[in-house]
């Protein structure tokens, strides 16, 4: 295997936070006298990515997501722990570094707002210090990969949630960075434009080999795009893998829906798992996951079968689940 | 080395050149800049004739010398409006929207950035009316000024320049810490005008106050009294001294304000 | 209408006041550190009096230091309690539309701006005391006190000045239904509340003619005469309040009618 190109090592991030009460007493109160907690975001986070890779972040919000991206890009030092990216310490912020990442937050903009898009590129050209000829050469190429034309050239404010979006991409990605940190690129934005971002992301990677870490709340961005995931909960690292092992470390049985031929009573079914839904022909049952093909086979071989299903809860329900457990 | 600078140079004109394009959709300024200039300017020729009274004098300074103080205060105001009030103040509204994430990620030197981003152009008037009073006041003052004088004046108010810069610089930067003082830097405007008359014009405790902790005296009589042929050679040091002081002094505080906002931020 | 919530309309109104006012108080002192830059930004007149105070032009227009040293301080403190910021905050709210949801509510949404403003004021107080305390420490010589009948009729004319710049400032406000750039308008309205207001030099000083000319703007009422009453120079008193009421009298249909067109506008556009 080569170099990971972002290592983090008991990665950890805690903060100072202000405790008030609401209300003018509250006020008062915390005027007088001021008491702190410190809450951890972010702990002891342990993984490396290899160069190429997309990597989802999942995890619900307050997580520890957006820290993790932050210190990932530099923008915060970690309490404790080291990371490292594209062999740069990210909280130093050289230019040699800086050169080499993007960071999109889908909930902040840095195109100017009365201006089009087009001139917030060349101030970005300027600054990353690309020559100009290069940097219409880029500009074209992309936008022809996001699908943008005319409307580089129609002021942001005019711009729709999609298209400003695309945008964004476009002045984030103008430097050629070789790690790419999305902090919830489609946000707020409808089905068909989450859909053009996820395959300008997916394309944009398999053309220039660039790393991509993607946070989401959209799982369809996920399953779209990462083969991997790191799951996030109360600031710890929950799960490192690919998305199938998250499912079945999250729901050790499957579901398994018969239609049978004729109604036999519920005790017949009973001994192969757990009996969820019992009624005329219909019937559901949730085996563990290592006794599947075993059950399943008894069942056909003892029932007449019609229609069999077996499937996996949706992973959102399961993270969901495992949120509502722990939280 | 070269090459760097190259960059900041082309990134200085990609800068202004976008912003003159985004305040150009707003000409109504324009008339409406023209007239605050004018009209502040009637105002406060018109109080300075109230001041000076009879006797056309105010604070041991005549009629013409006194008006070179106010062209230099114009001035400066007008500096303010074109540089540094429309990029410091945007410092806070960075902090508050989160963007001045994005300016850090970026390979440029972030105090360059904040400091120069935009350039008003609404602050020109003012500009040239103050050139205008202090030429106007120097004619009529009758003395000619030599080309070291001149080089001396020059220098001075760029001294000021620098000086009012790192005041706005430092209010401004401190909205890292307490994001809700966003207009401390226009307060700072308020109290400046104290500069418009000279220092001398002030009871004593107040020189003391508007030389060491409002450096006023600094920004428009000292660089007057250069102009003017009279520059002491311990307030021209002291002056450029103190821009020296307060432009490493940015620099540091920068740095530090950037370290607690790294380490802080969620 | 009123009746729809069982209480009677005074009682209304009551209720709604005191949710106002101490909500936005809560709110204000949240932006304390905002505040005392605020107040300590209104030293304007205080700069002035040290120049006034050596200058020769005070002696010729026979202002003697101590009557210079009050009308100044009363200024200063009329300021402080007659400051009026609503266009920028409206300006802001009407663009991102913020306005909005308060059209919806059965409240008339400069009421809200009015609130904010006295809790403004009221948590001024401490930090304007602070300043007159450092004053009398630097200076004790400045300070007097005015009697309780000075004390109370310089609050009311404050009051007043205040309403009538609120009243002012809405009328440009109000442009911001049809302007992107209003706010800019109010600083050419600021130029002759500086200088003909009495703010930087009092009316004594000025030419007769000036002096005349300024007298016909409501500016001298916003400062001038409150400090005056405050200082406890002599003063037409019944006249000068008359003044502010008559001014108050003329900008209030005047706004109430651009509020109307500009909601007109408002909800037109969609917003």
């Amino acid at each position: 295997m080569s170099q990971p190109i972002v290592h983090a090592e008991g990665l950890s991030k805690s903060f100072r936070v202000a405790d008030k009460q609401p209300g003018l007493a509250g006020t008062m109160r915390h005027l007088l006298r001021r008491s702190y907690r410190e809450v951890e975001a972010v702990r002891d986070l342990r993984f490396a990515i290899q160069p190429g890779e997309i990597v989802g972040f999942l995890g619900p919000n307050g997580a520890g997501k957006t820290t993790t991206l932050k210190m990932l890009s530099g923008l915060i030092h970690p309490s404790a722990g080291r990371v490292e990216v594209a062999g740069c310490l990210p909280q130093r912020r050289q230019e040699r570094f800086l050169q080499q990442i993007t960071l999109v937050m889908g909930n902040r903009q840095q195109l100017i707002w009365d201006l089009p898009p087009l001139d917030s590129l060349r101030v970005n050209a300027a600054v990353y210090g690309i020559d100009p000829t290069e940097a219409k050469r880029r500009i074209h190429e992309l936008a022809e990969m996001l699908e943008l034309g005319e409307e580089l050239q129609r002021p942001v404010r005019k711009l729709s949630l999609g298209q400003r979006m695309k945008a964004e991409l476009l002045a984030a990605l103008l430097h050629q960075p070789s790690v790419l940190f999305l902090d919830e690129p489609t946000l707020g934005l409808d089905v068909n434009a989450q859909a053009r971002v996820r395959d300008f992301l997916a394309d944009y990677n398999r053309r220039t080999g660039a790393t991509v870490l993607l946070t989401s709340h959209y799982m369809g961005d996920i399953t779209a795009l990462c083969e991997r995931v790191l799951l996030i909960h109360q600031g710890r690292l929950f799960h490192d893998g690919s998305l199938d092992a998250l499912t079945s470390r999250l729901a050790p049985c499957r579901e398994v829906r018969l239609e049978l031929r004729q109604v036999h009573p519920r005790e017949a079914f009973e001994g192969f798992g757990t009996i969820e839904v019992h009624q005329g022909h219909q019937v559901r049952l949730v085996i563990p996951r290592e006794q599947l093909t075993q059950q399943v086979g008894l069942l056909l071989s003892r029932f007449e079968v019609v229609d069999l299903e077996v499937s996996d809860p949706p992973i959102e329900e399961l993270i969901g689940g495992l949120f509502r457990q722990q939280g | 080395m070269a090459q760097r600078l190259r960059r900041y140079g082309r990134t200085l004109l990609s800068f202004w050149a976008t912003s003159l394009e985004a305040e150009l959709e707003y000409q109504l300024n324009l008339v409406i800049e023209l007239l605050a200039v004018l009209g502040n300017l009637a105002g406060s020729l018109f109080v300075l004739v109230l001041l000076a009274g009879p006797s056309g004098q105010l604070g041991g300074w005549s009629w013409n010398s006194a008006l070179v103080v106010l062209g230099i205060y114009t001035l400066l105001d007008g500096f303010t409006s074109c540089v540094l009030q429309p990029n410091l103040s945007k410092i806070v509204s960075h902090v508050q929207n989160g963007t001045l994430d994005f300016v850090l990620l970026k390979p440029i030197d972030s105090q360059f950035w904040l400091s120069t981003r935009s350039f008003s152009p609404w602050g020109l008037p003012g500009v040239i009316a103050g050139l205008a009073l202090i030429g106007w006041a120097l004619v009529h003052n009758g003395e000619a000024l030599s080309a070291g004088g001149m080089a001396l004046a020059v220098a001075l108010l760029v001294a000021g320049g620098l000086i009012l810069y790192s005041l706005w610089f430092l209010l401004a930067g401190l909205s890292i810490w307490f994001v809700k003082v966003w207009n401390a830097t226009e307060v700072l405007r308020y109290t400046l005008v104290a500069g418009r008359y000279p220092i001398s014009a002030y009871p004593p405790a107040l020189r003391l106050v508007f030389t060491l902790v409002l450096p006023v005296a600094f920004l428009t009589t000292v660089p007057a009294e250069a102009l003017l042929g009279r520059a002491s050679a311990a307030w021209a040091l002291g002056s450029l001294a103190a821009a020296a002081i307060s432009l490493v002094g940015t620099r540091l505080f920068w740095q530090f304000a950037l370290r607690h906002y790294t380490s802080a931020s969620s | 209408m009123a009746h729809r919530n069982g209480l009677k309309p005074v009682e209304r109104a009551l209720r709604i006041a005191a949710a106002l006012l101490s909500s936005q108080y809560a709110y204000m002192l949240e932006y304390r550190a905002e505040i005392a830059l605020w107040a300590l930004s209104g030293v304007l007149p205080l700069i002035m009096l040290a120049v006034w105070q050596g200058s020769a032009g005070a002696a010729a227009a026979g202002l003697n230091p101590q009557g210079l040293g009050r009308y100044f301080l009363a200024a200063f403190v009329v300021r402080q309690f007659s400051v009026v910021w609503l266009i920028h905050v409206f300006e802001e709210d009407a663009l991102q539309g913020k306005l909005s949801p308060q059209l919806l509510q059965p409240l008339q949404p400069l009421w809200r701006y009015l609130a904010a403003h006295v809790a403004e004021q009221a948590t001024r107080v401490p930090f304007v005391a602070l300043m007159l305390a450092a004053v009398l420490v630097l200076k004790p010589g400045l300070l007097w006190l005015p009697s309780a009948g000075q004390l109370l009729l310089g609050i009311v004319a404050i009051q007043a000045a205040f309403v009538l710049r609120f009243l002012l400032q809405t009328l440009v406000a109000m442009l911001c239904f049809w302007s992107e750039r209003a706010a800019a308008l109010d600083r050419l309205l600021l130029i002759p509340y500086l200088f003909l207001s009495g703010l930087v030099a009092p009316l004594e000083s000025f030419p007769p003619a000036v002096r005349r000319l300024a007298e016909c703007t409501p500016f001298p009422a916003m400062v001038s005469f409150p400090a005056k009453l405050l200082a406890g120079e002599s003063v037409d008193v019944a006249g000068g309040f008359l003044n502010l009421a008559l001014w108050c009298a003329v900008l209030f249909p005047l706004s109430r009618l651009l509020w109307q067109a500009g909601v007109r506008r408002y909800s037109a556009m969609g917003a």
